[in-house]
Formats: structure tokens, C-alpha cells, sequence
């Protein structure tokens, strides 16, 4: 699902490489932790597999097709098979929650019946049932991010990258939102998380690709954190 | 794209005016602003234009027939001028008739005087050209005509009204040019201003999986909108404005003041505001957005 050779990212020409030589693959249905240090290159894999950037050598391959040589024009086709959820929610926040998941919906050309039944939906399925016609920004940070997820997986992405997903919560909250991740993966839909989060990496237990300077230093099933140092 | 799409952007065309409505309403004042200015420049220098073409089209060359012609080269004079192509319109003014508008122009201070003595006045030809700005080379053409005794056509005048209304209409259309890309830029700039406020959300859509057209539809018709009001108000304001112009003028006795009739005037600043309210609106918004999508 995921594909990567030689892969390599420079901001700046002549600057440092961001990530360096990267080789991984990741199957469909894996969940898997991008973990390192602040500038190690988590989000910088995030955001060339959505092709936010594109990767100064080497290919990068999702859904078998290399990101790199995507045509503009083919990037939101790309962009609505993978569900994002981002540290600081990037919800439209004067919008309700219903919105913004119903948002994602529209874009693909959803019909107005589909959007009806399946927002509530997915809104159940992240427990905010009973929260769909409330603004986001009176909704909690963790509630916040909940919508996050419901609009990730409201077009049933083959794929759900979130960058840091629990920076900004508290513990409790962010067990709860990487439960919920996880029942996502349990449904068959790949996961790839960036975080520097030890206990969340710890407690799972799931597939771990160690980065340190753009390198990719440790690639581990059931990985801990403990293993970046 | 489902009708869902559709009704989407019909419907985030209001939402994001109603959300956005401060900064909405300042664009749209911005825009009212620079074309109230531009409508009241262009509405005061059609006028001119106009007031100008009203003199010059009054203005007419008077050919003074030779006493002393014989009756053969009179009428060859009359049959050159009536087929000569740049005349209008030509009349014959007999020496009777000068003298009787005299008598109309001076009344008692002429009483006595044609008791017994020739009528001194020469006859003439008054005629209306084609264009005004031929009535010179005319006027000289037929100083060399057979029975002519003289021409007059206001000599001098007629020369620095020309000069004063080229220079006018010169200025008028620099002016217009310079205030309508003033109005470009002040338009294209506050849209900007509005649609970077809204660059994060801008952003959500592009992850989300949105085409460019889908995120700039709503931004195109926002600016459609905001430019069409912000070019009609003007035009309603500017009418108001000229009727009251117009009545003024009338109430004051201002004969020589001949103004344009407010429909006129106004419908041929709509044919021009309007396009360019509307226009600017949407170029505004598709070109401030383009940095914003290349996400």
C-alpha cells in the first residue's frame, strides 16, 4: 500500500536532506507508528504521502502508484482515499460538527441522502452522537478531535495518516482517540501515525519505523519507544 | 458532481458572505467607493462631451453673396453648395430677411431707418456642416467660390473651442483611465484581504480531497456578488444625484447648460461599471486565491 525506495526530501537546495534514502513498505491493514525526535521526518512522510511536498529523489508508491509523478490534477483524487487528522484538528471551527464531516462527503460528490444517513453515522462511531449540530470550536479539544476522525473515515479511505494526533490532549483523551484509531485499523483500514508520544507507542504495541536524522534507524513489529535511543 | 455539490456551493456562496460579512461589507464599500468615484467622473465628462458637441454642432458658416453677381453665378453658388457633400443643411437668407431680424434684434433704435434708403445688408447662404470639426477647411473652400463676398464662421472662436474641448476630453479620458486601474487594484486587493482571512479554510478543503474549481466556486460567485452590488448601488446613488443635477440646472434657468437625460446617462454607466464591478469581483477572487491552493 505504502512504497518506499530510495526515498529521499530536501527543503532547500543544498540544504540538509529531511529524510534520506528511505526504504519501507507497508501492507494494507497494518498500523504503523512513524516515531524519532522533533526534526527526525514523521511529518515529512506524512505529508509526501499526501503529496503536500514532493520527494527530491527516490519514489514514494501508495496505492501503487508513485505520488511523485501524480499530476496535479489527480491529487484529490488521491487525497479521498487518505483520511488526515492533524495535531491542531484543522476543523473549519465556526461550522458545526455535522458540517465538517459532511464536508468531506460533498467534495467526493457524495448525494445529499448518502450524507444524511452516514455523517450521524460516523459521528456515533466516534461517540459524538449527540453533538452533530454543535459548533466545533464550543466542542473540547479531545471532542475536536473526535471530529477529526469522523471526517477522516467518512469517505471509507483505504488509508488514515494523523500527524501527532494526540499533541494537544490530555492522557485520558488521547487513549480514547487511539482507541479509536484503532478499532478504525480493526475495520481493515490502514493506520500511520507520527508521534514522539513513548506511552501511546508503548502501550499498542504496533508496528514501529524508528527515524533519526531523515534516517530510517529501526523498523520494528510491536515495537516500544524505548528502541529510538 | 451530485446536485449535492451544486447546492453546496450555492449555499456556501451565502454562508461564507453571511460568515465573512464584515470584511464582505468592506469590500463591497471598497468597490461602491472607487466606482461612485469613477461613475461621478465618467457621468461629469459625458456631459462636457456633450455640452461641447452641442456647441460646436451650432456652430454654422454664413456665406455673404457678392452684390455685385450676376444672376448665373448665383445660381451655379447655390447648386455647389446644396450638392456639396459635407453640408448638412443650407439655407438662403435674403437681404429683406437679414434686415427684418434686425429689426427684430434692435426694434425701436431702427425706427425711421429704411424710410426711403436701399437695404444695405447682403444676402446669404447659412449652412450647418456635417461635422464640426470640418467647418474651418469648409469655410475657406468657399471664400474661393464665384459670388462670394465673405465668410464668417466665428473665426477665432470656433478654433479655441476646439483647442479647449480636445484638451478636455484628453484629460478626461487620462483621468478615467488612471481612476479605472485605481479601481483595479484597490478591488483586486481588498478581495485579497478577504479570501486570506479564509486561507486556512481554504486548506481543509484541499486535504479533504477538494478540486480547485470545487473550493473557487464559491469564492467566483462571492466576488460576482460582491462586485455587481458593489457597481448597482453606485448607479442608483448616481442617479439620484443627476436627477437632482438636472432639475437643478432647469429651477436655475441654465439654458446653456444642455445635460443629457438621467436614463442616458446612467444606462451608459451601468454598460461600463457593471461589467467592471462584476469582472474585477470574480478575476479578484480566482487570481488571490491562487496561492492558497497550491497545497
Amino acid at each position: 500500500m505504502v512504497e518506499a525506495k530510495n526515498l529521499c526530501m530536501r527543503y532547500e537546495k543544498g540544504g540538509r536532506y529531511a529524510l534520506e534514502d528511505l526504504n519501507f513498505h507497508i501492507d494494507r491493514g497494518e498500523f504503523v507508528f512513524f516515531v524519532g525526535s522533533s526534526g527526525a521526518g514523521k511529518s515529512t512522510i506524512l505529508k509526501l504521502i499526501i503529496r503536500e511536498i514532493k520527494p527530491t529523489n527516490g519514489v514514494l508508491k501508495i496505492f501503487g502508484r508513485d505520488v511523485g509523478r501524480l499530476p496535479r490534477h489527480r491529487l484529490p483524487y488521491l487525497r479521498r482515499n487518505v483520511g488526515m487528522v492533524f495535531q491542531d484538528f484543522r476543523l473549519m471551527e465556526e461550522r458545526t460538527a455535522f458540517d465538517n464531516v459532511a464536508f468531506a462527503m460533498v467534495v467526493t460528490g457524495s448525494s445529499r441522502r448518502n450524507i444524511r444517513k452516514r455523517v450521524p453515522h460516523v459521528l456515533g462511531l466516534v461517540g459524538l452522537h449527540d453533538k452533530a449540530r454543535t459548533r466545533v470550536c464550543d466542542l473540547s479539544g479531545g471532542e475536536q478531535q473526535r471530529v477529526g476522525l469522523a471526517r477522516a473515515i467518512a469517505n471509507r479511505p483505504a488509508m488514515i495518516i494523523a500527524d501527532e494526533p494526540t499533541g494537544n490532549l490530555d492522557p485520558g483523551t488521547t487513549l480514547d482517540i487511539m482507541n479509536l484509531l484503532r478499532n478504525i485499523n480493526l475495520r481493515g483500514t490502514t493506520v500511520l501515525v507520527a508521534t514522539h508520544n513513548r506511552e501511546v507507542v508503548d502501550r499498542f504495541k504496533k508496528r514501529v519505523l524508528y527515524l533519526e536524522d531523515g534516517k530510517l534507524v529501526g523498523d520494528e513489529q510491536k515495537g516500544i519507544y524505548a528502541h529510538v535511543h | 458532481m451530485f446536485i449535492s455539490g451544486f447546492f453546496y456551493i450555492i449555499g456556501e456562496t451565502f454562508k461564507g458572505l453571511y460568515r465573512n460579512r464584515w470584511m464582505c461589507i468592506t469590500s463591497t464599500g471598497v468597490v461602491m467607493v472607487t466606482l461612485l468615484m469613477l461613475g461621478l467622473f465618467m457621468l461629469v465628462n459625458l456631459n462636457i462631451s456633450h455640452i461641447t458637441e452641442t456647441v460646436k454642432e451650432q456652430v454654422e458658416i454664413v456665406v455673404y453673396i457678392d452684390e455685385n453677381a450676376d444672376q448665373e453665378t448665383l445660381d451655379e453658388l447655390g447648386q455647389r453648395l446644396s450638392r456639396h457633400s459635407g453640408i448638412a443643411e443650407v439655407r438662403y437668407v435674403s437681404s429683406d430677411e437679414h434686415m427684418s431680424r434686425l429689426h427684430r434684434q434692435l426694434g425701436a433704435m431702427l425706427e425711421g431707418y429704411d424710410s426711403g434708403l436701399d437695404n444695405p445688408l447682403l444676402a446669404s447662404y447659412e449652412i450647418r456642416t456635417n461635422s464640426p470639426e470640418s467647418i474651418v477647411p469648409m469655410a475657406e473652400e468657399f471664400e474661393s467660390y464665384p459670388g462670394v463676398s465673405n465668410v464668417f464662421y466665428g473665426q477665432g472662436y470656433v478654433e479655441n473651442l476646439f483647442a479647449v474641448t480636445g484638451v478636455i476630453q484628453m484629460v478626461g479620458l487620462a483621468l478615467m483611465v488612471g481612476l479605472s486601474i485605481t479601481a483595479v487594484f484597490l478591488i483586486s486587493h481588498t478581495i485579497k484581504l478577504t479570501v486570506m482571512m479564509r486561507k486556512r479554510e481554504i486548506s481543509i478543503m484541499k486535504y479533504v480531497g477538494a478540486t480547485n474549481w470545487f473550493i473557487r466556486w464559491p469564492y467566483v460567485l462571492e466576488g460576482l456578488l460582491m462586485g455587481f452590488v458593489g457597481a448597482v448601488l453606485p448607479l442608483v446613488g448616481l442617479y439620484y444625484i443627476y436627477e437632482f443635477s438636472v432639475e437643478w440646472v432647469e429651477v436655475n434657468n441654465l439654458a446653456f447648460l444642455t445635460l443629457l437625460p438621467a436614463h442616458q446617462v446612467i444606462t451608459e454607466l451601468a454598460k461600463y461599471l457593471v461589467p467592471l464591478g462584476t469582472g474585477l469581483g470574480i478575476l479578484g477572487s480566482i487570481f488571490s486565491m491562487g496561492r492558497f491552493l497550491r497545497v
